[in-house]
C-alpha cells in the first residue's frame, strides 16, 4: 500500500520502524509501565473517545468497557508483589486494544509470582470449560462459597471477562526468573454476540512485541482518532507515567502538545467523514533515558513540498538564528494560519535541541503518510 | 467596567481581569485547540478597558505551559499592554516556576521584543 519514499531518515530509530510497521494494522493502542488509578482512568477515556468517533454502539461499548476494566485491575492488582513495585522497566505490564472489522482485542500482560500461576491456570481452565449460560451458575457458586482471595480476586473478574466477551479466553505465561513471570490474557469481543465463533490465536506475536517494547523501552503507541479529548487523554497518561528530571519531563510534554496537535489541526483524512479529529499514529519511547516522540498522519500530496521546505528550513537553522526566527514569527501577525504551523516546527526543534527527522510516503494521487520523530536527549 | 473571569480547565488558563480590585493575571496552562478564538473575548474585554484605564496596573502572567499557537495570542495581549503604557503605568509580573528555565527564557524573549517594563519573578 506506501511506496516509501525515504528523506532525511537515516537517524530514525529502530522504534520508528516498528512504528511505521504498524501502519496498516487496526491497532488502536498499546501501553507499557506502571499503571496508576490516573493512567488508568486516561486510558478508558481514551478508548470512550475513540469509540464514540467510530460511532460504536453502546451495547459494544459498555462490553468493551467492563472487559477493559476488569484487565486493567487485573494488571494494577497483581504489579506489586508483597508490597513491592516493579519498578525494574524489563518487567513492566502491558496493555492493548485493538479493534478488528467485526471484533476487539483487549490483550493485557503482566507479572504474577510464579506461585500463583497453578491457580489461576485451573481457574482460567475451569471457566474455559464452561459454556455461556454455565458460567452465570459458576460465578453465583464462587460467590456463595466465599472463596474469595485476599487479592480480591478468586477469578470472578475472569469469568465477567469471559461471560462480556462471549468468547473463550486465550492465556499464556511466560518466564521472567525464578521468582515471577508474565501472565498474558487475551479478550475478543465480537460486536455480535451471536456470530461470535471460537477463534485461536497464537499469543507468541504479542509475546514478541511486548519484549520489542521492553527493549526499546516504548511507553506508549497510539493508533486511532486524534482530537483535542484524546490529547488530553494521551497527555495525562504521559504524565502519569514520566519519572525523573521536571525539566525533561516539561519538554516531552511540550513536544508531544505541539506534534499531536499539528495532526489534530492540520492533517488531511484518507476518506472524508463526520468524525471529529483526524486518523493519526503517537508512539513514544524513552530508551537510554533519551526520549523519542514518533507522530504519523496524513497530507495531501499537494501540501508535501511546502512542508519538506519548511522542515529543511527549520533543519538548517543554527544556534541563535533558532530563536530569531521563533521570535520574528512569533511578532508576525500577517501570516496566515496555515503558515502559523511554521512556529510549532521550530518550537519542536528549540526544545528539542536536535534535528527533526521526517519521511513522506505516497499512499495514493491525493495522500502521503507523513512521519515526524523528534528526540530529545 | 464589569470584571472578566475564566476558571483553569485541564487546556486552559484561569483569567482575572478586574479593574476595581485592580488585579489582573492569567495563569496556569494554555492549549486550547483553537487559541485564535479562546483569546478573542479578552482581547475585546482589553481593548474596551483601554478606553477608561486605571493610572497604575501590574499584569500578571505565571504560565506553566503554552503551547505555540497560545504563544502568539499571549503575544497579542503583550502588544496591547505596550500600547496601554503610553496611557498608563504598566509593569509586566512574569512569573515563574524556580526550576522552570524555559518560561524564563520564554518571558526574556518577549520582553526583548516589546518596549514594555518586566519583572521576572521565580516562584
Amino acid at each position: 500500500m506506501f511506496t516509501q519514499i525515504p528523506s532525511n531518515t537515516e537517524g530514525l530509530s529502530f522504534g520508528f520502524k516498528l512504528f511505521q510497521g504498524m501502519q496498516e494494522d487496526n491497532l488502536s493502542y498499546i501501553y507499557r509501565g506502571l499503571f496508576t488509578q490516573t493512567i488508568t482512568d486516561s486510558i478508558i477515556s481514551l478508548a470512550e473517545n475513540n469509540l464514540d468517533s467510530t460511532g460504536e454502539t453502546s451495547k459494544v461499548k459498555k462490553r468493551v468497557f467492563s472487559i477493559m476494566v476488569e484487565c486493567l485491575q487485573n494488571i494494577t492488582r497483581h504489579q506489586t508483589v508483597e508490597g513491592e513495585e516493579y519498578n525494574d522497566s524489563n518487567i513492566q505490564g502491558i496493555f492493548m486494544i485493538q479493534q478488528k472489522i467485526d471484533s476487539y482485542f483487549i490483550t493485557s500482560g503482566n507479572v504474577v509470582s510464579n506461585i500463583a500461576i497453578p491457580k489461576l491456570r485451573s481457574q482460567l481452565e475451569k471457566i474455559n470449560s464452561l459454556e455461556q449460560d454455565e458460567l452465570k451458575g459458576y460465578y453465583k457458586q464462587i460467590l456463595e462459597d466465599g472463596s474469595i482471595s485476599d487479592r480480591g480476586g478468586a477469578g470472578l473478574g475472569l469469568i465477567e471477562m469471559a461471560r462480556k466477551s462471549g468468547n473463550k479466553l486465550t492465556f499464556d505465561f511466560s518466564k521472567v526468573n525464578d521468582d515471577t513471570s508474565y501472565f498474558y490474557l487475551h479478550t475478543c469481543i465480537s460486536k455480535e454476540l451471536e456470530a461470535s465463533t471460537p477463534i485461536i490465536v497464537n499469543l507468541d506475536n504479542i509475546k514478541s512485541l511486548h519484549q520489542l517494547a521492553n527493549e526499546e523501552e516504548i511507553v506508549l503507541v497510539f493508533n486511532g482518532v486524534l482530537n483535542q479529548e484524546s490529547l488530553i487523554n494521551l497527555l495525562s497518561i504521559i504524565e502519569g507515567q514520566m519519572r525523573g528530571r521536571l525539566d525533561i519531563k516539561k519538554k516531552v510534554y511540550n513536544i508531544m502538545v505541539e506534534m499531536l496537535q499539528n495532526i489534530v489541526k492540520h492533517a488531511a483524512k484518507i476518506e472524508e467523514d463526520t468524525v471529529v479529529g483526524n486518523p493519526g499514529i503517537f508512539y513514544i519511547s524513552s530508551k537510554d533515558n533519551s526520549y523519542s516522540l514518533c507522530t504519523g498522519n496524513y497530507i495531501k500530496n499537494k501540501n508535501v513540498e511546502e512542508l519538506k521546505s519548511k522542515l529543511e528550513h527549520v533543519n538548517s537553522l543554527k544556534g541563535d538564528e533558532i530563536e530569531l526566527f521563533y521570535s520574528m514569527r512569533l511578532l508576525n501577525f500577517e501570516i496566515d494560519n496555515s503558515k502559523e504551523a511554521g512556529l510549532g516546527v521550530i518550537d519542536l526543534r528549540m526544545k528539542s535541541g536536535n534535528n527533526l527527522e521526517y519521511s513522506f510516503s505516497k499512499v495514493n494521487d491525493d495522500i502521503s503518510f507523513f512521519t515526524l520523530q523528534v528526540s530529545l536527549k | 467596567m464589569e470584571a472578566f473571569f475564566y476558571k483553569k480547565t485541564e487546556e486552559t488558563p484561569s483569567i482575572i481581569l478586574d479593574p476595581e480590585r485592580n488585579t489582573f493575571e492569567i495563569a496556569y496552562r494554555s492549549l486550547p485547540e483553537d487559541a485564535n478564538g479562546f483569546y478573542e473575548p479578552v482581547l475585546k474585554w482589553l481593548g474596551e478597558y483601554y478606553e477608561h484605564p486605571l493610572p497604575k496596573i501590574n499584569f500578571v502572567f505565571f504560565f506553566e505551559y503554552f503551547n505555540t499557537s497560545s504563544a502568539k495570542q499571549i503575544a497579542k495581549i503583550l502588544l496591547f499592554l505596550e500600547k496601554l503604557s503610553h496611557k498608563s503605568e504598566v509593569t509586566v509580573l512574569w512569573k515563574y516556576g524556580k526550576n522552570d528555565a524555559d518560561m524564563l527564557s520564554t518571558g526574556i524573549r518577549y520582553s526583548k521584543s516589546l518596549s514594555l517594563n518586566f519583572q521576572f519573578i521565580p516562584v
